[in-house]
């Protein structure tokens, strides 16, 4: 009981502290990876913490004895006594539901974004091939068109896309860049992370963390990209053709204009402010640390309950000593 | 091998190249010196292309003439606008380069730009 107490605390911890502070925090500018890394490792965590407690609901007083038929023993015992009054069997009952649950929802919903995904990249690639003619130079498909505009198509069949409008665009280092930017998506299967971001926030909208997650996860793969893109061209050659293609379209176009983007090309015309050593180890250690808590949690009473007899009058106990009577008898002879 | 997507492409390319009603011959005809489709085989894809509705035809005479139902800037046009709407499911199903940036704020940073251009060079 105290140990799903503890995990299901731990999950609400995670998941209302943390998320703010590590929106806020300044250092994923400079360490997009490590970042999108520390925001799987929350969101993973406190769902591992909620199923974890889930089922440590169900069986509450189970120790850990040292040998197998000793845990059963303890087992059938901590059941029987978890039965025997109502409250017990109806602790057991939500534990179960509420495992199963979360882990039943998160893999409908993942299940869902990955088809939903595939289908729409399938048909508009089906699509694209009646105006795309692929470049081998460029090692992107080409499609005329006046606005400028480039994008990957990613998974079965990538490709990334760019119109002549944005080729007229661009200078050759800005071009450059702008492929090392797709290229960098594909390769970093960036999709796959942001569909299960956003799976995960699909699945509990009423979870801001899981919706935060999405937003970061998703923003940070643009940066980077343009880190990885920065690598390959100049960081100004790509600030510029983010000017050029953002900027470069008519104003009927303008929906919500995008403010996290006009702040990627003022992280590049600022240069990266490069993440120190120790920041990067503490982060790494932290993220590392919060998936090893709900372990830590479960293992505690485990181990402090090792080689303790909670059972005196067990089947076990008896079992132990009937094996142990002929060995001793042996002995005297 | 050529696969058959590229055919209904370089078919499509053709109606829309010639700019009015063309035959089936006449679009086999075209495709000719780089490719070398048997004429059933282009008959076939054609039909299809109508079946899916790119392609209006009309009779004339014993055979019949085919045009594009969409003019190619208007299908292109439509393909990209999808491309680049940022509705939810796009997001995740293609990475677009850059998403609006608002003039006001685009003037702003083309000045910064070209400082730190000129101050790099």
């Amino acid at each position: 009981m105290i140990v799903a107490l503890a995990l299901l605390g731990y999950a609400a911890l995670l998941l209302t502290a943390s998320p703010a502070a590590l929106a806020r925090a300044r250092w994923p500018e400079s360490a997009p990876r490590l970042a999108i890394a520390a925001w799987f490792s929350l969101t993973v965590s406190a769902v591992a913490s909620v199923l974890a407690g889930g089922l440590a609901l169900m069986v509450p007083t189970v120790r850990v004895s040292a040998d197998l038929s000793g845990l059963l023993a303890a087992c059938v015992m901590a059941l029987r006594a978890q039965y025997a009054h109502p409250g017990g069997a109806a602790l057991t009952g939500a534990g179960a539901v509420l495992a199963l649950a979360v882990l039943a929802r998160i893999t409908w919903c993942t299940a869902r974004a990955l088809a939903q995904a595939a289908r729409a990249r399938r048909n508009h690639r089906l699509r694209l091939s009646l105006v795309g003619r692929p470049d081998p130079r460029l090692g992107a498909v080409v499609v005329r068109h006046h606005d400028p505009a480039a994008y990957c198509l990613p998974g079965h069949g990538a490709r990334i896309v760019v119109t002549t409008g944005a080729i007229g665009a661009l200078d050759a280092g800005q071009l450059r860049a702008v492929l090392a930017h797709e290229r960098a998506h594909l390769h970093g299967h960036h999709h796959l992370l942001v569909t299960l971001a956003g799976a995960l926030s699909a699945a509990f909208p009423r979870v801001p963390a899981f919706r935060i997650a999405a937003e970061q996860v998703a923003r940070l793969a643009e940066l980077r990209a343009d880190d990885a893109a920065s690598a390959a061209a100049h960081r100004l050659a790509v600030a510029g053709a983010l000017l050029s293609l953002g900027a470069g379209v008519p104003a009927a176009a303008l929906g919500a204009a995008g403010t996290a983007d006009a702040a990627r090309v003022r992280r590049l015309i600022d240069g990266p402010a490069a993440i120190s050593r120790t920041r990067a180890v503490s982060v790494a250690f932290t993220a590392a640390g919060a998936a090893l808590v709900p372990l830590l949690i479960l293992a505690g009473p485990a181990a402090s309950a090792r080689g303790m007899n909670y059972c005196p009058h067990g089947p076990a106990v008896a079992a132990q000593s009937a094996a142990a009577a002929p060995a001793a008898a042996l002995h005297r002879r | 091998m050529r696969s058959f997507g590229e055919l209904e492409a370089a078919i499509m390319d053709r109606v829309w190249l010639v700019g009015r009603p063309v035959l089936v011959r006449e679009v086999w005809a075209g495709l000719r010196p780089e490719r070398e489709p048997a004429y059933n085989t282009v008959l076939t894809v054609v039909e299809i292309l109508y079946r899916k509705g790119w392609l209006a035809r009309e009779k004339d005479g014993r055979a019949y003439r085919y045009r594009a139902t969409v003019a190619r800037e208007d299908y292109t046009a439509g393909l990209m606008g999808e491309a680049l709407e940022a509705s939810p499911d796009r997001v995740a199903a293609l990475r677009s380069f850059v998403g609006r940036i608002g003039p006001a704020e685009a003037r702003q940073l083309r000045k910064m730009l070209d400082q730190a251009v000129r101050e790099g060079s």
